[in-house]
């Protein structure tokens, strides 16, 4: 049989390379085609000329801004705008420009991607991978508190973490910020958990049966992908809140959303379009960058959202 | 008897988010809406009078405001459908057209990537009538053109919406342009081979087969609307007047500007209220899909 | 009805070449089966001459009609689909309907057509149901019928019955045999499947690497294999292939193959083989003699020990122990019981059978 193996492989009739008698030229681009395109780049425009806008206007001078040449390029370019957002730009009666609220959104940012991340994991894998009798009536309850308004809750959180003394601190927007997303967090979680082959699971339960152990040293280091597509998700939700940080941020210890917001609501006198221009990029950068470094579990993150059955 | 710790660990496990969901939600739920039928005013009154039970929601239908606020609350619906219908056609487009699909999908996604109120920020800086699109378009000769959407009470909601489409389209890309990688390429082919026409083929095949993605958009987008509270701020906080007023706009200006703890959760159980409409064919969608699976697999 | 004609195809994908110079000519009212391992290119060549595909280079023609450049709607032709490709929003009317779609046909011409097409494949009573409403075996008719309907000379079929159970796909080959033979019509059908091919066709190709390997009647490829590819790949158990050297000496040609020498003195040489020519000798499981029993015009006899046997219901095989591999030669399943493994047997085999290819080539002797 090895024989014929050898001598099958190369059985095949190979033909000659010659030239082919009826050759074609290679068809062009389609009109249907070339229309398609178009289109397509048209409405790229209209997604590129916010940015294209807030990029050039950032970099201009008061004097060129108040020329009204929106699509002008920067004559001069100038960086003040960057600097006086960052550094000068008045919210409110404080004036020490956004780098407060990009320190606070940083601090906000870790300790609630911890919580959140350790949180929802743990819950998802306890409901996907063992037998809790009430599972299912839970995995309802929080499919339901997943959608929820947050106007609805909003009060007595606002009571409750007064009363728990962390209102108006870093530490109690982190915590919110980790409770309102565990039920959403935990149903991606348990999907991607319920994924896992039922062999993995008896085989993990039959070496070792713990609960904790299984999750350490089995399920976790299953979980990367998951993981990172998380990860983003509550990076980029976390840092682009605004509401939350309003509620429950105290001077201070406001967001950089927040911030902003301020630094372009509140102004007094003639806004300084350029450094509201560059307020907004610099709060735009950090989810920006992600976006386009990760873009493909940014994509899979947002679309966890559509309710997968 | 010995304690069984695997019967016992996934329990105390769950406590954290068992407790979280009984106290921050359904306590927290429960507490806003009893708040809702009392007078409470800047601090809760645990007083609760049967006789005016309603007094709260009977106000908020008096009130301009929240009127206004509803109102605006369909008309953004309706127009972040633009935003579904302009995803879809734009996944169409790419589906259709291979070349250039990665491309467009990141241009098309990346507003996503940006906070809504960095999307309102620019949006406001473009609309701006003296030094904006408008002012830009005056000065190429086009002085017709009026971009001044957002001081006019009558068209502020509209700038909103734009904005709207422009940050969420992308959303409805993805969606779609998955929705439409998961049909059969043998269907594309045999519809080819029977020569129907484009439109047909979309109307009558593609579409019908897509509705439940359809469908999963217009929840969403739905449940997103009665979210809606940043772009709002961003962008006009509100005004003209109270032109711009939605919901939860309402309902957090209830709390925070005029005090009225009672009267702000009256607003914010309506939105639950709404949200619960919008959330019944949601779950009736899932059980719908899992039943068509089944009807599949068999 | 068509005659369909490839003239010099060449397919590339990228810098993939998948189809290689391919000449191919499928006469008015043939069953062509294009028959091939997975990944040989079998789609493709069907895609092309659909439309669905564009040629790189070569000529495509059905009939008189150079058919190259013409979009799938125009060239004529139906095709049905491996995973049948029914409309699932439409009912299986709709479907039959929709097929007619782009033609411009009267309504009352169209009923007619989807009634003759419906009692022709039994599917009068699913005409109102929606396709996720029919079993498999249903949704194929539905496909076929849906090609039935436009009435045209020429249909495709891309591995129609890959989806089905072995009782319907029997079934199902039965009455597509019975559609050509009624239809007249032309039709090319791809399969990976010898069973298929061997039943339904009137002509087969046997494809590989792009290249048509062997195209010829059913018979001429079973019994005269043109190459070491298709003598290993049609017949089941597949023939069995043993390298041996050519003893050509005083007008008596004979084969040395591990031990035992095949006369082969009347097998039909195309040119005089050279003596020590290296060759491939390709045996057929089912035609070696009875064990114990001397054919009267053996090439050979082969006394081996039994590895192991196997029994298939109505068919038995020996496997024998020959050199460093093995020898599968049919046996009566009467008699198979009697061979315990390490028994020696006889098997002679008869010289007529015998298929001799070049070892650097592959092609037949
Ligand atoms: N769109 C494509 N791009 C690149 N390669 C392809 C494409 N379609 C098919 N091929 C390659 O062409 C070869 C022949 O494919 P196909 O005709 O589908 O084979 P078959 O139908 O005989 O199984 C395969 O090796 C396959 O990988
Ligand atoms: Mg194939």
């Amino acid at each position: 049989m090895s024989v014929a193996d050898v001598s099958l492989r190369r059985a095949g009739e190979v033909p000659v390379e010659r030239a082919p008698r009826f050759p074609r030229k290679p068809k062009g681009i389609s009109g249907r085609s070339i229309a398609i395109i178009v289109f397509l780049t048209i409405c790229a425009a209209f997604f590129c000329v916010p940015l294209y806008i807030i990029i050039t206007t950032s970099f201009k001078t008061m004097e060129q801004v108040r020329e009204g040449a929106i699509f002008s390029l920067p004559a001069p370019f100038t960086l003040d705008a960057w600097w006086s957002a960052w550094d000068t730009a008045c919210s409110g009666i404080r004036c020490d420009g956004l780098k407060v609220g990009f320190w606070n959104s940083m601090a906000i940012l870790f300790p609630s991607l911890i919580l959140s991340i350790a949180l929802s994991s743990v819950t998802g894998y306890a409901l996907a991978l063992w037998n809790v009798r009430w599972a299912n009536t839970f995995l309802f309850v929080l499919f339901i508190c997943a959608f929820v308004p947050f106007q609805i809750i909003m009060i007595p959180l606002i009571i409750l973490s007064s009363g728990l003394k962390v209102y108006g601190t870093i530490w109690g927007i982190a915590i919110v910020h980790a409770v309102l997303a565990m039920p959403f967090l935990t149903l991606v979680f348990r999907n991607y958990y319920k994924g896992i082959p039922q062999e993995i699971m008896s085989a993990a339960m039959m070496d070792s049966g713990s609960f904790w152990r299984v999750f350490v040293e089995i399920i976790l280091p299953m979980s990367g992908n998951i993981l990172i597509v998380v990860l983003i998700l509550q990076i980029t939700s976390i840092w682009n809140d605004f509401l939350l940080g309003l509620t429950f941020g105290g001077l201070g210890t406001q967001p950089m959303s927040v911030v902003l917001a301020n630094v372009v609501i509140t102004t007094t006198g003639e806004a300084a379009y350029n450094e509201n221009m560059a307020a907004a990029l610099l709060t735009a950068i950090p989810p920006l960058f992600i976006y386009f470094v990760l873009g493909k579990f940014f994509v899979q993150g947002i679309t966890a959202g559509a309710i997968k059955g | 008897m010995a304690l069984r710790w695997s019967r016992v660990s996934p329990q105390l496990a769950l406590t954290p988010a068992l407790a979280i969901t009984l106290v921050a939600f359904i306590g927290a739920i429960a507490w806003t809406i009893f708040m809702s039928f009392t007078r409470s005013r800047r601090f809760p009154e645990y007083f609760f009078d049967p006789a005016e039970w309603s007094r709260q929601y009977e106000r908020l239908f008096k009130d301009d405001g929240w009127a206004i606020a509803l109102k605006n609350l369909l008309v953004l619906g309706v127009g972040s459908f633009l935003a579904i219908v302009f995803g879809f056609i734009l996944a169409a487009m790419i589906d259709r057209e291979k070349r250039g699909e990665g491309f467009f999908r990141t241009i098309f996604l990346y507003p996503l990537a940006v906070s809504l109120i960095v999307t309102g920020v620019a949006w406001r800086w473009m609309f701006n009538p003296s030094f904006g699109l408008q002012n830009a378009l005056h000065s190429i000769g086009l002085t017709w053109v009026n971009f001044d959407w957002l001081s006019r009470a009558d068209t502020a909601m509209y700038g909103i919406i734009l904005a709207t489409v422009w940050q969420g389209a992308g959303f409805y890309m993805a969606l779609m342009l998955s929705g439409l990688k998961s049909i059969n390429s043998e269907i594309w082919n045999a519809a080819r081979l029977d020569g129907v026409s484009f439109w047909r083929l979309y109307i009558e095949i593609i579409i019908p087969m897509m509705k439940f993605t359809f469908l999963t958009c217009a929840i969403l987008m739905s449940l997103g609307v009665v979210k809606a509270y940043d772009i709002v701020v961003a962008m006009t906080n509100g005004g003209p007047g109270q032109a711009t007023w939605v919901p939860a706009y309402f309902t957090i200006n209830a709390y925070w500007v005029k005090s009225n703890l009672g009267y702000a959760s009256a607003a914010a159980v309506i939105m639950l209220a709404i949200t619960g409409l919008i959330f019944l064919p949601l779950v009736l969608l899932t059980a719908w899909r899992e039943r068509a699976r089944e009807a599949r697999a068999t | 009805m068509p005659r369909v004609q490839f003239e010099d195809i060449i397919k590339t994908y990228g810098r993939v070449t998948v189809l290689k110079n391919l000449d191919l000519e499928i006469d008015d009212g043939e069953f062509l089966v294009l028959l091939g391992p997975s990944g040989c290119g079998k789609t493709t060549l069907l895609n092309l001459l659909a439309g669905l595909l564009d040629v790189t280079a070569g000529r495509i023609t059905i009939g008189e009609r150079d058919v190259t450049d013409l979009d799938p709607k125009d060239r004529g032709l139906a095709m049905v689909f491996q995973s049948y490709a029914l409309y699932p929003t439409k009912t299986v009317r709709g479907n039959l309907k929709f097929g007619l779609a782009s033609q411009k046909i009267d309504g009352a011409e169209v009923d007619r057509r989807i009634a003759w097409a419906a009692r022709m494949l039994q599917i009068e009573p699913l005409l109102d149901r929606k396709p996720a409403q029919l079993s498999g075996g249903q949704r194929q008719r539905v496909a076929i019928g849906r090609a039935l309907v436009k009435k045209v000379g020429l249909f495709l079929f891309d591995e129609p019955l890959s989806n089905l159970d072995a009782k319907l796909r029997t079934e199902m080959r039965l009455e597509i045999k019975k559609l050509h033979d009624e239809l007249k019509s032309t039709i090319v059908y791809v399969t990976h499947d010898q069973i298929e091919a061997m039943t339904m066709a009137t002509k087969i190709a046997v494809m590989d690497g792009g290249v048509i390997q062997q195209f010829g009647t059913p018979d001429e490829i079973y019994s005269r294999p043109r190459n070491l590819f298709v003598a290993g790949f049609i017949g089941s158990p597949a023939m069995n292939l043993r390298a041996g050297k050519i003893t050509n000496g005083g007008g008596t040609v004979t084969a040395a193959l591990d031990g035992v020498t095949l006369d082969l003195g009347r097998y039909g040489f195309a040119s005089q083989p050279a003596d020590g020519q290296p060759i491939v000798v390709g045996l057929r499981p089912e035609h070696f003699g009875a064990p114990g029993q001397a054919l009267a015009d053996a090439a050979g006899t082969f006394s081996l020990p039994v590895q192991y046997t196997e029994k298939t219901g109505g068919d038995a095989t020996g496997y024998l122990k020959f050199g460093d591999g093995l020898i599968a030669a049919r046996i009566d399943p009467e008699q198979i019981g009697r061979f315990r493994q390490g028994d020696t047997v006889d098997v002679s085999f008869p010289q007529g059978k015998v298929h001799v290819f070049d070892a650097v080539s592959g092609a037949r002797l």
